[in-house]
């Protein structure tokens, strides 16, 4: 549905995005995902043909974006970063442009305006004046007006940013019903958002793509080594031996109590087999009582600090995970 | 077509729900009201004169039309000066600074259909300005014969006249965000090119007629006299077509740059 191919932009001799490329099959909801300034909204700027990139391309339903801007333009919803809304327009004047613009008249356009206005919950407000409207309503009627042509394409620039925790939940219920009709690209720099809403991630990282897959396939990629955190009653020399002598075990490192009588330690694991039973006998060879022992869940943070941080690294690996 | 009219019927919407609007109407029909009263009340003073000497009147050839209606479109230009830029400033700069420009390059529309739907937005508001200063000649109409063929021509110049600084206007609000920044620079090119004639004095004779040549106010002259002079029309109409390419051209540069 959405094809990019070595997206490149420079402002002046700085470059924005470098050779970007991904695609998004139909009906698939992609995360975008990146520190601020990563390029982002440079390449959300390009989707939507707002902007010209420097060289490649950007094909949505098969239609080249720098060639026929308009036919792409009319089977797009755009939500730009910051949500800008005109705010001497009510709700429903505005929609009412804005559906126009895009093509609808007569009664597709009032039919059009009637679903979005239920759709995003502006029933109340929808006589009102925007500037007037709470920042969760302007976001709703934010994402109206990218709906408002019930378009096959939607790119959302940060939909939830500058919202409170339930308006949150809100928006992201609301993009969450849209999947399947449509294809949509979510940028975001809130990892949890990702996890909720997308079923793919693009990592963008200095303007290069830094990861693109499911995200449980990307923390499996990038982590090769799982911790087991273990505490003990007992001799703390002889467990901290025990448990390195398991098999599979790569180092072991005692943690300092102040307490003085439990034993806390960190056990470093590749890989593969659980190894947790064999813990749990090792530290009752060594003399120990077992009080606590559980395995680290790789969150999502550390991901995408690995992959950002890794990307310096080793650049041409990172670039093709 | 229709693009375009959508975008001039939400400038307008927008236009008069913000102040300036009225401030503007305001301030334009109250100046051209005392523009009118002063020549109404000089006109009284003048035929008072002649009234006491009767061979001057043959020769001033004296008549309603000119010696009270010319002068306040000559100085419906200097009221211009001031008030374009006011109309123009937001017309892109406001879009830049909210950041709606970006949505609205992302709708199908034509860059073209965008700069023609505001530029013909202005051109409206500033059309229902030169119709409310008709009531002045329309008053004097009910109680003198007036020369309805010179202020034809005249309202014809001012309309030709207006619609290049609105064009002026456009393009400088399509440079910067900020609509201070718009309406200075706006107002500095009209001004500037208002007083191009009081350098050509001093000039050479070739610079002296390049000077008078691009200095627009002169260019209303000729029809305030009740002569439609294909050249002064010429003129005023390529200056708005010069100050819309350049607009288009500012706009693809803001996309570019992005």
């Amino acid at each position: 549905m959405i094809e990019v191919e070595g997206l490149t932009k420079f402002y002046g001799n700085m470059p924005g995005i470098q050779d970007v490329s991904f695609k998004v099959e139909e009906g698939e909801i992609l995360g975008f995902l990146g520190p601020n300034g990563a390029g982002k909204s440079t390449t959300m700027r390009i989707l939507t043909g707002y902007m010209p990139p420097t060289s490649g391309t950007v094909r949505l339903d098969g239609i080249d974006v720098i060639e026929k801007p308009l036919e792409v333009q009319a089977r797009l919803g755009y939500l730009p970063e910051n949500n800008p809304l005109y705010p001497e327009m009510t709700v429903l004047a505005y929609l009412d442009f804005v559906a126009a613009v895009k093509g609808l008249r007569g009664a597709d356009k009032a039919a059009a305006i009637d679903r979005v206005v239920g759709g995003c919950g502006l029933g109340d407000v929808a006589s009102r004046i925007i500037g007037h409207l709470s920042k969760g309503y302007r976001q709703r009627v934010g994402l109206a007006q990218a709906l408002v042509n019930d378009p096959p394409i939607l790119v959302l620039d940060e939909p939830t940013s500058g919202l409170d925790p339930a308006q949150i939940i809100e928006i992201r219920d609301l993009i969450r019903s849209l999947k399947g009709n449509h294809t949509i690209i979510l940028s975001t720099h809130i990892l949890p958002e990702v996890n909720v809403i997308c079923d793919r991630v693009v990592v963008i990282h200095q303007g290069r793509i830094a990861a693109d897959g499911a995200l449980d396939a990307l923390a499996a990629g990038v982590e090769d080594e799982e911790t087991i955190r273990v505490s003990a009653l007992g001799p703390a020399e002889a467990i901290r031996s025990g448990l390195a002598s398991v098999t599979g075990v790569r180092s072991v490192s005692l943690k300092e109590d102040e307490a003085g009588e439990e034993v806390h330690l960190e056990v470093s694991a590749g890989k593969g087999r659980d190894i947790r039973p064999d813990l749990v006998s090792a530290v009752s060879a060594a003399g120990g009582r077992l009080t606590e022992l559980y395995r680290e869940r790789i969150t999502l943070e550390d991901t995408f600090v690995k992959i950002i941080g890794g990307e310096s690294r080793n650049q041409e690996d990172a670039a093709h995970v | 077509m229709s693009n375009i009219w959508l975008i001039c019927r939400r400038e307008l919407a927008s236009f008069f729900f913000s102040p300036v609007a009225y401030v503007v109407l305001g301030a334009w029909t109250l100046l051209l009201g005392v523009f009118y009263s002063g020549s109404f009340l000089n006109y009284a003073v003048i035929s008072l004169q002649i009234m006491r000497n009767p061979q001057a009147a043959s020769r001033l050839n004296l008549t309603a039309t000119s010696a009270i209606l010319s002068p306040v479109f000559s100085s419906t230009t200097v009221v211009l000066l001031f008030v374009v830029p006011l109309l123009t400033m937001r017309l892109f700069s406001e879009e830049k600074k909210q950041g709606t420009m970006e949505l609205l390059l992302t709708y199908p529309i034509r860059d073209g259909e965008l700069l023609m739907g505001k530029y013909l937005s202005v051109l409206m508001i500033y059309g229902v300005m030169l119709v409310l200063t008709f009531i002045y000649p329309a008053i004097l109409g009910a109680f003198v014969s007036v020369d309805w063929g010179v202020v034809g021509a005249s309202y014809l110049g001012l309309l030709l006249l207006g619609s290049a600084f609105l064009a002026v206007g456009m393009l400088a609000s399509s440079l910067t965000s900020n609509q201070i920044v718009a309406a200075m620079i706006s107002f500095m090119i009209l001004l500037t090119s208002f007083v191009l004639d009081f350098l050509s004095v001093s000039a050479g004779p070739l610079m002296s007629q390049l000077l008078r040549h691009f200095s627009l106010g002169l260019h209303l002259r000729s029809f305030i006299q009740g002569i439609i002079d294909t050249r002064d029309l010429v003129f005023l109409v390529n200056v708005n077509i010069l100050c819309l390419f350049l607009t288009k051209r500012s706009l693809e540069y803001y996309r570019w740059r992005g």
